[in-house]
């Protein structure tokens, strides 16, 4: 019995290393294809993400609520430390190899329309195919080494795509803040994972962060932290989850770091939209999530401080941007503050379930957005518009134009804006209804926790509406600036509809819970560890929130289709804050990059002037050297070598002289020989 | 009297001149004649010292010889440089100096 049900373990994991492996083999046969097969590369990765999406399907059947599967086998072994690699698969990395793969298949279908007209389509997808492989091997990987490998690789393959169109000087710059953004917290992750290593002496995950691992097992007292094996003084526990801390801001866009994901927006919305539903952010709760029981009471708080903080921040720039991609972004740092903070009030089971729902609603708002982007974009090369196809301003009443992709629409912003019936309200009640349970016998400050939070979902609430009202109501003010526009918009063939209508579906409740007003009976939420809450909030806070957002949404309704005169000033002091993201980057460029770009220009002189100037000193040393032993070997050693040949070829010319062949001449030398033998006989 | 000197300077003088056309003449006949002056010079000696052998006369004796045998190296001498002729188109010596194979 034991033997089988090891086989089936061992089929499992065959299984998942066949869905990590499959967009691999696309990824290789898009990059060896020639271009002229260009068009069959889409379908080589769709079919690759496809068959790794049944693949995940089932092992996903397999392990949900069953039991943890761990194999590894033997990697290397440097001095005594032996590294193990292999695959550990539990509720959390099922639950994210079959989101991973459930986003990817419609933004892959999607891509196949979307891309059709680049003429990069095949690196396009080989890159998309590499994406997903890095992702889908991050979530499996059971070593922090390895774990750390793709996390690089994930960060890597979105600097592709970020930079995908790289002949745009937007898309280069942006990719580079991405990287870099991303490298400071590639560096947290390096610094903690070797603090663990110091500590634990292993990088396996199952041993350091299992419910009675070694993470389990260690204390704080005193400033000593005390492992099984070994203690190290305490500074290095809150070195190691600053680290850690600092890899979930960098790669889910938190508060100090999240700068870079707006810039993200220079990629294919296809992109962005894989990015921001489950590839690339969620890479930062995932982390949270495999190495949650490393965080203690006081570091938990911070990070839901944290977490609400950037919530709160990002959806109040949402409001005031006009870039519709830009709003979304915000809109998704904003939701990604809502997972870390019900990972740091300690819900993580509402964390990981908002982080499943969020998924769905936002790609589909993404696919929805690149749709409008295009079709805006259709009608500026029709009539040689000069206007930005991603403002909003220039929409409205697309409804008509778009009746498919308005209603996709409709369904992400009301899971977004998380109204009843809903998947997002199902996860989005449970992180607010245990922040307000969780500030129970705290502080005054912490008690602005879930305050904020609320403030953040109707804010959320309200800039939806305004994003949908403005795009799909009232009347095209495009048309209106410069009327007779020849408009010729459609939704768009089978390939757009299709990824809309299955991610449409997955925003509603049934796919999560058969109750629509309870998170506590979702399966996703019931798969993992969370705080029982038996407060009175459940019931009351829903009903307040939602009627507050029903209010918004009429509120912004009335606002944005003209039945109202706008009540919010378009200027001021707070107005400027949000449009202008808080200063951030401002912040950033005088703080940190001008600084850094004085340093790298002096550092630059100084070795173009001081360095090479130096080497080229020596260098002009070397050649006076050389002339002169050039000089001396021309004409003194040369020159005695040249007369000694000199004297050798007179000497030669002479004696020649006496061989011409000429008789006379013989005689005439003999006789001269004879008669100076007779003179020096005469003389002697 | 007709002494000893005058006949060895009048030898000598006669031997320098077919030196001379030897080493200096551009046609073999001319250098043949100077080598004749040079043979005749030394024959002269012969006769000239041949006073102090009256008896014998091995003196004369021997030019007569040296005359005969003058004749015949000239002929020889003579027939070389017609076959020199024949072969190269010259006569002159300086010119003639492919004496290899």
């Amino acid at each position: 019995m034991k033997d089988f049900l090891n086989a089936i373990d061992t089929l499992t994991i065959h299984f998942t290393l066949a869905a990590v492996l499959m967009p691999l083999l696309a990824f290789i046969i898009n990059i060896s294809f020639p271009t002229k097969w260009n068009k069959v590369s889409g379908w080589v990765s769709t079919i690759a993400i496809l068959t790794s999406a049944v693949l995940s399907a089932f092992v996903f059947a397999k392990v949900w609520n069953s039991h943890e599967v761990h194999q590894s086998q033997l990697w290397f072994t440097i001095g005594d430390t032996k590294v193990q690699a292999g695959i550990l698969l539990n509720n959390l990395s099922v639950l994210m190899l079959l989101l991973v793969n459930l986003i990817a298949l419609p933004v892959h279908i999607y891509s196949t329309a979307y891309m059709k007209d680049d003429e990069s389509y095949n690196r396009y997808f080989a890159y998309l195919s590499f994406f997903c492989f890095s992702m889908l091997a991050l979530v499996v990987a059971d070593n922090l080494v390895l774990f750390y490998i793709f996390w690089e690789l994930v960060g890597f393959s979105s600097y592709l795509l970020i930079g995908f169109w790289y002949k745009r000087h937007k898309a280069i710059v942006a990719n580079k803040k991405a990287f870099i953004m991303n490298r400071i917290g590639d560096m947290g992750l390096l610094i903690a994972i070797i603090i663990l290593f110091a500590q634990y002496h292993t990088f396996d995950i199952a041993q350091l962060f299992a419910d009675k691992g070694l993470i389990f097992q260690s204390i704080i007292k005193n400033g000593v932290w005390t492992a099984p094996s070994a203690h190290l003084p305490a500074i290095w526990q809150y070195l190691a989850c600053g680290g850690i801390f600092l890899g979930v801001a960098a790669k889910s866009a938190q508060f100090p770091l999240h700068t870079w994901l707006p810039d993200a927006m220079e990629g294919p919305t296809s992109i962005s939209a894989l990015i921001h539903a489950a590839t690339m952010v969620a890479a930062g709760v995932f982390l949270l999530g495999r190495v949650y029981p490393m965080f203690n009471d006081a570091e938990l708080t911070i990070l839901a401080v944290i977490g609400c903080f950037t919530a709160f921040m990002a959806a109040t720039i949402a409001l005031t941007q006009n870039d519709l991609k830009r709003i979304l972004a915000y809109s998704t740092i904003s939701q990604l503050g809502f997972m870390i903070m019900a990972m740091g009030i300690g819900a993580y089971a509402s964390s990981l379930f908002h982080l499943v729902t969020h998924a769905f609603f936002k790609c589909l708002l993404f696919l929805v957005a690149g749709i409008v982007i295009h079709q805006m974009a259709h009608i500026r090369d029709d009539n040689g518009l000069d206007i930005d196809p991603q403002n909003i301003q220039n929409m409205g009443g697309l409804r008509k134009k778009l009746p498919f992709t308005f209603a996709a629409a409709l369904v992400g912003a009301l899971a977004l804006a998380a109204l009843p019936l809903t998947s997002g309200f199902l996860s989005k009640d449970g992180i607010l209804v245990q922040a307000f349970a969780w500030t129970e016998n705290r502080n005054v400050v912490l008690r602005l926790v879930p305050i904020f939070a609320v403030l953040t979902s109707w804010l959320t609430v309200f800039y939806i509406a305004r994003v949908i009202v403005k795009v799909f109501f009232g009347e095209l003010r495009v048309a209106q600036l410069s009327p007779g526009l020849k408009i010729d918009v459609s939704d768009g063939g089978l390939l757009y509809k299709v990824p809309l209508f299955l991610l449409a579906a997955c925003c509603f409740f049934p796919l999560f819970s058969l109750n629509p007003f309870s998170y506590d009976a979702s399966w996703v939420y019931k798969g993992f560890p969370g705080i029982s809450d038996d407060t009175g909030f459940a019931i009351v806070l829903p009903g307040v929130i939602n009627i507050g957002g029903l209010l918004i949404i009429y509120f912004s309704y009335a606002i944005y289709t003209g039945k109202r005169a706008n009540p919010f000033p378009q200027q001021g002091a707070l107005f400027n804050l949000a449009c202008n993201e808080w200063y951030f980057d401002d912040i950033y460029n005088k703080i940190i990059v001008k600084p850094l770009v004085i340093l790298s220009r002096a550092t630059f002189w100084f070795d173009r002037r001081v360095i090479d100037g130096f080497v080229s000193v020596l260098a002009r040393a070397g050649i006076a050297l050389s002339k002169l032993s050039s000089w001396f070997d021309r004409h003194i050693i040369d020159g005695f070598l040249n007369l000694l040949v000199a004297i050798v070829r007179g000497i030669g010319n002479f004696a020649r002289r006496f061989q011409g062949g000429k008789v006379q001449y013989y005689l005439f030398s003999m006789l001269v020989v004879i008669l100076i033998l007779f003179i020096l006989k005469t003389l002697v | 009297m007709i002494s000893l000197t005058d006949f060895l300077v009048v030898s000598a003088v006669l031997f320098c001149i077919g030196l001379y056309m030897v080493v200096s003449k551009h046609n073999a006949i001319q250098i043949l004649i100077g080598i004749e002056l040079m043979l005749n010079a030394a024959i002269l000696n012969l006769v000239a010292f041949g006073k102090y052998d009256l008896f014998n006369n091995a003196g004369q004796m021997f030019a007569l010889f040296a005359i005969v045998l003058a004749a015949a190296t000239t002929a020889v001498a003579l027939a070389i440089i017609l076959n020199v002729y024949r072969q190269y188109k010259t006569i002159d010596p300086g010119k003639v100096d492919q004496l290899k194979d």
